[in-house]
């Protein structure tokens, strides 16, 4: 008690979460992500060819079919560029930052002291490209778990030792 | 009555009828429509087989309840720190809980339970895994000596055996109670609150009883003509009057009746810095709170509770499963200021002031009119304009509803803004019931930032505050003075280890 001592605290002079440098995403992520985008448009475009073959309504329409479903991939895709080149992450001696959204610009902090548990999740495309993602839970529920994908096998290995040290040494 | 729980312990003997009601309950489930089918199709003489069967089922439940009695067991692992519990006649199971992952021990007693004068405990975890110890048949004094027993063990205090259980828990039972909420509290939380839920739950019903009617074919037992003539008989005004005075009546009269069989005799009693709650007219639920678990506080008064001097206190603890959430939050109906003040001192170890303020940008209520105002009505004109302009015989339906969005919205803003002072976070909203959230600093697992790309110059940003208990949000305030705060509780959150749960 004795040695105890409260001064001000420079809100200032704090380390600044919004000024960090962020990492983004391994390169070869946009591959992953653009695999995962060319299957599922494929399987809409399987569907929607089999609905307009056998349907004789909408038969004249197909032009239209293949203009809408044309617009629709360009703007997914932009979409979905956005949000790979505005995914980005930082491990702070105390805590890690993971930033993401398209429209909201959201940036999640979490401190180490209040993770749970850490897990290494690998997506069978991910897989082939050597990729990892990076499970972190807390005891806030889904709202507050956070998953960074796309970062490199060899190196989620070592985040997750990184993580699992902290843990270890709150405990 | 010596209390062991090292060793393996049965329920009370008694417990065997609750074991069969309660397989009876399961079994008439399943099995009652077919009989009620064999009933009627059955001839006279075939009847007499099916009542035989049906004594013969009872007999055969009688037996199941039994030998469901003989192999639970449930104990206290000392060695381990666990909580056994052992289950199951053919498919045995065995339930283990770590006593330092018990985070609240209930006891209950349903109507039944309450005319053999037996409680139910169960035990709830934080754990991702959902396996509960439910003991449906204990004694008062067991399911007290038993809970103590598995909420003190988890503090990880050696105990030496000096004193007895059962002096113990007189003392429990004879603690003078901190708070007791009187009768004309809780009438007055049933008629000023969940006006809401009460009118849906009505018009629900109402509308289920007329759907039901007209299915059956019996058009003539609601006569409409009879009803029409009767209404055509007086002006429309009093006959709205009248529809609005019989609704409000039955609203009020189900509100209080539900809030006093709810909360009849709610008595918080204070045991070694928890609070012992325990309520109910017709089940009477006890239930213990320990203020470290508390993860979110929310006071609700609206403005004629304010001039009652009542309000509602509703306390969130750290549950991970989000169903489980919503029942477990705990809720003390009708307390003054001055017990809320005991309450929240007793939580937080010091009365939360609200400290400094911050308010939403003007945009959060244009945003709000927009999404929710101008653009349905735009819709609603055009629909009418383009497609059929049926819909304008309700124009003036849409702007009624219109202007009272419009209200909802306003004062919906004007209450909204978050205090911060050095340990605690309290955000006001609402427009008719105003909510005051409260958080512990320490409490937050993480923190979320967010920002609108066309927000960036305007300085404006949002907030979210994750606790174990559930969100906290903030939104459109003013963006570099939230991040100020962010780093300053994460600075906070991290050089302390204080204990959030």
């Amino acid at each position: 008690m004795e040695d105890f001592i409260n001064e001000i605290i420079d809100t200032k002079q704090l380390p600044k979460y919004e000024e960090v440098q962020l990492t983004s995403l391994h390169p070869k992520y946009w591959y992953v992500t653009l695999i995962n985008f060319v299957i599922v448009f494929v399987i809409i475009g399987i569907a929607l060819g089999l609905f307009w073959f056998n349907t004789e309504e909408v038969a004249n329409y197909g032009s239209y079919f293949a203009i809408a479903y044309g617009i629709v991939l360009l703007f997914s895709l932009f979409l979905t560029r956005i949000a790979y080149k505005k995914k980005a992450f930082a491990f702070r001696n105390h805590d890690v930052i993971y930033r993401k959204g398209i429209i909201a610009t959201n940036t999640m902090v979490i401190p180490y002291n209040r993770v749970q548990h850490v897990a290494l999740h690998e997506g069978f495309i991910a897989r082939i490209f050597g990729l990892a993602k990076v499970e972190i839970f807390t005891a806030g529920g889904n709202a507050s778990d956070l998953e960074i994908p796309g970062i490199a096998k060899e190196e989620a290995e070592n985040i997750k030792q990184l993580l699992m040290g902290k843990i270890q040494k709150q405990l | 009555m010596e209390a062991n729980f090292n060793s393996p312990q049965r329920q009370s003997s008694i417990g065997i009828l609750i074991l069969f009601i309660d397989s009876l309950q399961k079994f008439a489930r399943a099995f009652l429509p077919l009989l009620f089918l064999f009933l009627f199709k059955a001839t006279a003489q075939n009847r007499i087989y099916v009542f035989l069967a049906v004594i013969v089922l009872i007999l055969i439940i009688g037996v199941i309840a039994y030998l469901r009695f003989l192999n639970f067991t449930f104990y206290i692992d000392d060695d381990h720190d666990e909580f056994i519990v052992n289950e199951g006649i053919i498919n045995k199971t065995k339930t283990t809980i770590q006593l330092n992952k018990i985070q609240q021990v209930n006891i209950h007693q349903n109507l039944i339970q309450r005319l053999i004068g037996i409680y139910a405990l169960s035990v709830d975890t934080a754990g991702t895994d959902k396996k509960e110890g439910n003991i449906k048949a204990i004694s008062h004094l067991m399911a007290l000596t038993l809970k103590a027993k598995l909420l003190e063990n988890e503090n990880k205090i050696v105990h030496t055996v000096s004193e007895s259980n059962e002096t113990k828990v007189n003392s429990e039972l004879n603690q003078s109670p901190f708070l007791k909420i009187n009768l004309s509290s809780l009438f007055k939380i049933g008629i000023t609150s969940n006006y809401v839920r009460s009118i849906g739950l009505i018009l629900t019903f109402f509308f289920t009883i007329i759907d039901n009617l007209r299915n059956i074919g019996k058009d003539d037992v609601i006569d409409e003509d009879k009803i029409g003539k009767i209404i055509d008989s007086y002006p429309v005004i009093y006959a709205v009057l009248f529809f609005i005075l019989v609704m409000f009546t039955i609203v009020f009269l189900i509100n209080i009746g539900r809030t006093v069989v709810k909360y009849f005799d709610y008595t918080i009693t204070k045991q070694k810095g928890s609070l012992l709650l325990s309520y109910g007219l017709i089940n009477t639920d006890i239930t213990i709170l320990k203020p470290e678990k508390v993860q979110i506080v929310t006071i609700t008064r609206n403005y004629f509770q304010k001039k009652l001097n009542v309000l509602e206190i509703k306390i969130k603890q750290a549950i991970s499963d989000e169903k489980k959430q919503r029942k477990s939050s705990i809720e003390i109906p009708g307390c003054n200021t001055s017990e809320r003040d005991q309450i929240l001192e007793l939580i937080f170890n010091q009365l939360p002031e609200k400290g400094t303020m911050m308010l939403p940008n003007f945009r959060k209520l244009v945003f709000s009119i927009f999404l929710t105002i101008v653009l349905p009505l735009s819709g609603f004109f055009i629909f009418g304009n383009y497609v059929n302009a049926e819909v304008f015989k309700f124009t003036h339906l849409a702007i009624a509803i219109a202007i009272f969005l419009l209200l909802i919205h306003f004062f919906g803003f004007k209450n909204y803004r978050i205090f911060i002072n050095d340990n605690h976070i309290i955000k006001q909203s609402g427009a008719w019931d105003i909510q005051n959230d409260i958080i512990e600093i320490k409490k937050i697992q993480a923190i979320t930032t967010s920002q609108l790309f066309w927000h960036k110059n305007l300085n404006i940003g949002s907030l979210t505050l994750h606790t174990a208990g559930g969100s906290i949000s903030f939104y459109l305030g003013k963006y570099d003075k939230i991040k100020e705060y962010v780093n300053l509780w994460l600075y906070e959150i991290e050089t302390s280890d204080s204990n959030w749960m």
